[in-house]
């Protein structure tokens, strides 16, 4: 404990720490992405990189997501391990091509001949800059087969998750959020003590990082924190909410959230994610398929209700879940309860 | 240097290997659509004399002679083409998606895709300095993609062993490609991207031979990028059952009067003397993949139970 105090470190110095110890381990790995080398990041997350490991190894690549992307998937057919860094999520369309055409599909199409160790970083979420530099998209991610889709939300699990997506096989997307990238370390309510040395954390396993009895909500990235600080609240109202990080999406960890329910058999699914045909809606469903359609006495979903993230704060947090969002909604549960 | 025999003797095997893949498909064999390269084997042919086992090739939709011509397997490609569970790929990829690591040789369906995937084995290459390159195969149609431009400003800025490969067949599906390019040529890039570029006709394998030859040293030498353009006529629509209603009867019979590389090779052999008997050489051709062909009738294709297969590693 007292280590992790005196480091105190923030969340892109936690995965710029990560990425080290793995570049020091394994020669495979590489960094391409914009202003990823000599700034070590715009959210610092590779910071101090290029430095120790060299410009090939860590190389600040033109605006040319689609040339460098595709680089990330010859890399991997050459024997490397790259890391592609997708600045923020939203840039994603610019080459999605050859994500979901050629990173997610080769190990399949190959019929299991071609192994694709290639990891896509990005940033995603709410920070305050406006539609198009706030989405979050792991709900696109994940609704495309082949990728492993990693989603961190306290920086024990930044460092251990990002240990395991470059160990991986399989492609990995892994989205930071970009309002944790800053946050140091002893200000999180969960995972905030960050070993110095290597671990892992499994990809897709969910964690209970509260437990409860009277609710399940179930989210993942920023809003476990903005869940565990409204369950705090419920619980001097008489709500005892259980709050489960996904950690992620593919795989997604149901037999931790059906455990759960079986005991509070309430759901409430937090998502910064739009809300429509995304993971709220295959929480709910995977819940149903498995527990059985009369499990549940309460469902509700709290999530982006569809509309591109506005640039005036109040209109900002009128779509996106915060600390109080989340514990009106367990109210209005509780209420009709 | 490959003798003009030599170039003959490739394109026939090339030639016959999409015939006998059309011969399936006409008989129901190949679930789903087919592009053949069928008039275009004097590239193919002409990469050979300088490709390397440990050079990477990525090419298109229409990659069969790429193939070959990079040392894959004709039986374990023709498998794959006719969805057996023998093929490279198990037949999960099919004729788009073969992917044979053993030979850095790989495609995608996806017109433009393959040059950022070659770029990254040019990376490779350039940092551990080894003299291979990465060669990436486009058609005229996937030039205008933006990977392109991308692509090869990246190989300029840093010198990567990165050579490109346009089979200019004259045509983006139906679109005739002189009405959607901004210059006479693809080839005239090259100079926005601090690279040597050669245009040349690609129904005349030495002449591809020689211009690929270049680029290659050019790429090896470290020296950076390079783009062969090579001119050539697709006898086939763009898929099997393209009504290519795109092209005039006349234009269609011009194309296989005048730019059949086989028959132009043929006659320039026939005109410098060359006394072998070629038709025996067509005949050896064919007779190879028909006998692969008659192979693959007889292996099994995947089984449904296993459709799920292959999706992750762990």
């Amino acid at each position: 404990m007292a280590t992790a105090n005196i480091r105190n470190l923030n969340c892109s110095q936690v995965i710029a720490e990560a990425i080290g110890l793995e570049m020091e381990r394994d020669p495979r790995i590489l960094v391409l992405g914009e202003d990823v080398g000599r700034i070590g990041g715009v959210f610092g997350a590779t910071r101090g990189l290029q430095e120790r490991f060299g410009d090939k190894r860590v190389r600040d690549m033109p605006i040319s997501e689609m040339a460098f992307t595709g680089m990330g998937v010859g890399l991997a057919l050459a024997g490397y391990r790259p890391i592609i860094e997708i600045m923020f999520a939203d840039f994603v369309g610019v080459c999605l091509e050859q994500v979901y055409n050629a990173m997610a599909k080769i190990p399949y199409m190959s019929g299991g001949t071609v192994r694709m160790p290639m990891v896509v970083k990005t940033a995603g979420g709410c920070i305050g800059s406006a539609a198009q530099h706030s989405q979050c998209l792991w709900g696109l991610f994940a609704h495309l087969p082949g990728m492993k889709v990693v989603v961190p939300g306290n920086p024990y699990d930044y460092k251990g998750l990002m240990a395991s997506a470059l160990t991986s096989d399989d492609p990995v997307v892994y989205i930071e959020h970009q309002s944790q990238m800053g946050k140091k370390a002893t200000t999180f309510r969960a995972g905030a003590v960050v070993p110095a040395e290597r671990y892992t954390v499994p990809i897709g396993q969910a964690a209970v990082v509260r437990s409860g009895r009277d609710l399940t909500i179930v989210t993942l990235s920023a809003c476990v924190e903005h869940a565990l600080e409204a369950a705090e609240t419920l619980a001097g109202e008489g709500i005892d909410a259980e709050v489960i990080d996904l950690r992620g999406l593919v795989p997604l960890d149901m037999a931790t959230v059906c455990a759960s329910l079986a005991r509070t058999s309430r759901l409430l699914v937090v998502d910064e994610d739009y809300v429509s045909f995304g993971l709220s809606g295959e929480i709910v469903a995977r819940a149903v398929e498995e527990l059985g359609p009369t499990a549940l006495r309460q469902v509700a979903r709290h999530a982006n209700p569809d509309v591109p993230v506005p640039a005036a704060a109040a209109l900002e947090q009128a779509v996106l879940p915060g600390p109080a969002s989340i514990a009106a909604a367990a109210r209005r549960m509780a209420a009709r309860s | 240097m490959t003798s003009l025999f030599e170039h003959f003797k490739a394109m026939a095997r090339l030639r016959a290997f999409d015939e006998a893949c059309l011969d399936g498909f006409h008989k129901g064999e190949i679930h789903g659509e087919l592009h053949t390269g069928i008039g275009q084997e004097a590239i193919a042919a002409g990469m050979i004399p300088s490709l390397e086992a440990g050079d990477a090739l990525v090419s298109t939709h229409r990659n069969h002679m790429h193939g070959l011509a990079k040392g894959v397997d004709a039986h374990a490609l023709m498998a794959e083409i006719f969805h057996r569970e023998t093929g490279l790929c198990r037949g999960r990829g099919g004729h788009m998606h073969p992917f044979d690591l053993g030979q850095n040789f790989s495609a995608t369906g996806i017109v433009g895709a393959s040059l950022p995937v070659a770029l990254g084995y040019a990376y490779a290459f350039w940092m551990e300095g080894r003299a291979n390159v990465g060669i990436g195969i486009t058609g005229d149609g996937g030039a205008n993609a933006g990977a392109f431009h991308e692509c090869l400003n990246i190989a300029g800025a840093w010198k990567l062993p990165f050579v490109v490969v346009v089979e200019n067949n004259a045509y983006a599906i139906s679109v005739p490609i002189r009405h959607v390019l901004a210059t006479p040529t693809i080839a005239e890039r090259a100079a926005a991207y601090g690279a040597p570029g050669w245009r040349v006709d690609g129904t005349d394998p030495e002449a591809v031979a020689e211009a690929f030859a270049r680029a290659m040293e050019h790429a090896r030498a470290g020296r950076g990028p390079a783009i062969v353009e090579a001119t050539c006529q697709r006898f086939q629509g763009h898929y099997e059952g393209d009504h290519d209603s795109y092209r005039s009867r006349d234009e269609k019979r011009r194309m296989k009067a005048e730019h059949d590389p086989l028959a132009i090779t043929r006659r320039k052999l026939v005109a410098a003397g060359d006394a072998t008997d070629l038709d025996a050489i067509l005949a050896a051709a064919k007779a190879e993949m028909a006998g692969i062909l008659e192979r693959v009738r007889g292996e099994p294709r995947p089984d449904a139970a296993d459709a799920l297969r292959y999706r992750f590693a762990s």
